[in-house]
């Protein structure tokens, strides 16, 4: 009897083991699976059925990306997604600025432009007119950051900047939050951290790629009823993001029941087949 | 707590604090500076007065030539008077704004600058009708000092009356880590 007590012993001993071992095999997959950024959002998608296709853009679950656009170059291997750190420079006449991000009310878009880019200069002069006012919601401020005086010209950042935005020279800025270019734009939420980050070839694509960001991140930048910026159901349903899309497609004359909605994705429209002028798509 | 430091004033500001500390250009190259609060109360003795029209509108380059500094627990516009104007319009109801004006040197032997050292509020000093322009719910007050041979006007609004008494004590907590060096 005693014997089969400690065989008994022994086996549950062996199989705790084994169950504490196969847990940790699974921490390591899954914690694999996270720094790869592949969450559990993206597993479900995958295992579910039809409706659901790749955007082909890097997401985490509360957070967007900025999607690259042909020639500007691609941000570095470290993202900023999170981040949440205050600017702290001078302006180009040598007043200190400091710009309070962590706990602050609103969004702030820094856009890290330097003098000498000659990318930069559709931003710089777009922030110098009313098309700054373009930037999504009510409540964003734009904070142009250069690197310090020394390392620009403070006169040459001077002639450049315009009072419409705030101007901070700030090197620790593009450290704190490993910019890898210019021109280079941040959103960020000030209890959130950066929800968006990239580059564009002018203001014009970063406004556009800022609006599509802040909606997959779940935030209502534009929202003029009082309501919460965003909600809990906005951030787990992506509820602005559904609406954009119907804009979009009403926009584009496509209703609800639109025959546009039921062909195939690569159907050949009549008079391109093989007998018309264009071919195929 | 992030410390701003500039022209020898130093702040320490708590989360969430905006900050500018500037010494704005020659305002003769730039004429029509804001007016400041109850300017009246300043003395004409070869002290700046700022009593452009109220209607000016705010500028950047506009103001004394002195320095400036700017606190805020609300985003700080990029342009703004020296006693606000500009800003204070976009406070809402927990928001502070403070500004630190500084005069001529030879302002703090005056009699309107006589106090001494860094002053601060009781709930009592704020009125509404201390701002520069009355923004309905909101209340300012002012105090004019000397500290280590400079002269000051301290501005504070508050974004409202009703509920100012934690709003001084945040003002007060911010004066405390206020320091100010001798020219």
């Amino acid at each position: 009897m005693t014997a089969a007590i400690v065989a008994l012993g022994v086996v549950v001993g062996l199989l705790g083991v084994l169950v504490v071992g196969l847990l940790r095999s699974h921490a390591d997959v899954l914690r694999a699976l996270h720094d790869l950024g592949i969450g559990e959002d993206d597993l479900a998608a995958a295992g579910s059925a039809e409706g659901r296709r790749s955007i082909g853009r890097r997401t985490t679950r509360t957070t967007g990306e900025v999607r690259m656009v042909p020639g500007v170059a691609a941000p570095g291997d470290s993202s900023s997604l999170g981040r949440l750190v205050d600017v702290s420079g001078v302006d180009p006449h040598g007043g200190a600025v400091h710009v309070g991000i962590d706990g602050s009310r609103g969004m702030t878009l820094l856009a890290f432009l330097s003098a000498g880019c000659s990318t930069c200069r559709d931003f710089w002069r777009a922030f110098g007119t009313d098309e700054v006012e373009q930037v999504p919601g009510r409540d964003t401020r734009v904070v142009v950051v250069t690197r310090g005086p020394e390392e620009e010209s403070p006169s040459e950042v001077a002639a450049l900047a315009s009072d419409r935005v705030t101007t901070v020279m700030s090197s620790a800025a593009w450290d704190d939050y490993d910019v890898p270019v210019s021109p280079y734009f941040l959103l960020i939420d000030g209890s959130r951290g950066v929800v968006g980050e990239g580059a564009g070839g002018s203001w014009a694509q970063v406004v556009d790629l800022l609006r599509k960001a802040a909606a997959d991140a779940g935030l209502v930048l534009d929202d003029e009823g009082g309501r919460p910026r965003f909600t809990r159901r906005d951030l787990l349903v992506g509820r602005d993001r559904e609406l954009r899309a119907d804009r979009e497609l009403a926009a584009a004359g496509i209703e609800p029941g639109s025959p546009e909605l039921y062909a195939p994705l690569h159907a050949v429209p009549p008079g391109d087949g093989p007998d018309g002028e264009v071919g195929a798509r | 707590m992030t410390d701003v430091s500039s022209h020898g004033i130093t702040a320490r500001l708590p989360r969430g604090w905006d900050a500018r500390i500037a010494k704005r250009p020659d305002p003769a190259a730039e004429p029509g500076a804001p007016a400041g609060p109850s300017t009246q109360a300043v003395p004409d003795e070869g002290i700046s007065t700022r009593s452009a029209p109220a209607d000016e509108p705010p500028g950047l380059l506009a103001g004394t030539e002195h320095p400036v500094a700017h606190l805020a627990n609300f985003p700080l516009p990029p342009v703004r008077g020296d006693y606000g104007s500009g800003a204070v319009e976009l406070m809402r109801t927990a928001d502070i704004f403070v500004a630190l004006v500084e005069f001529e040197p030879e302002a703090a032997s005056t009699p309107l600058f006589s106090h001494r050292g860094i002053p601060r509020f009781g709930v009592n000093d704020f009125s509404p009708h201390t701002m520069q322009r009355t923004i309905a719910g909101m209340c300012g007050a002012q105090a004019f000092f000397n500290h280590n041979g400079r002269a000051f006007c301290l501005y504070v609004v508050l974004g409202s009356h009703a509920l100012r008494a934690p709003l001084v004590a945040q003002v007060n907590a911010l004066l405390a880590g206020l320091e100010i060096e001798p020219r």
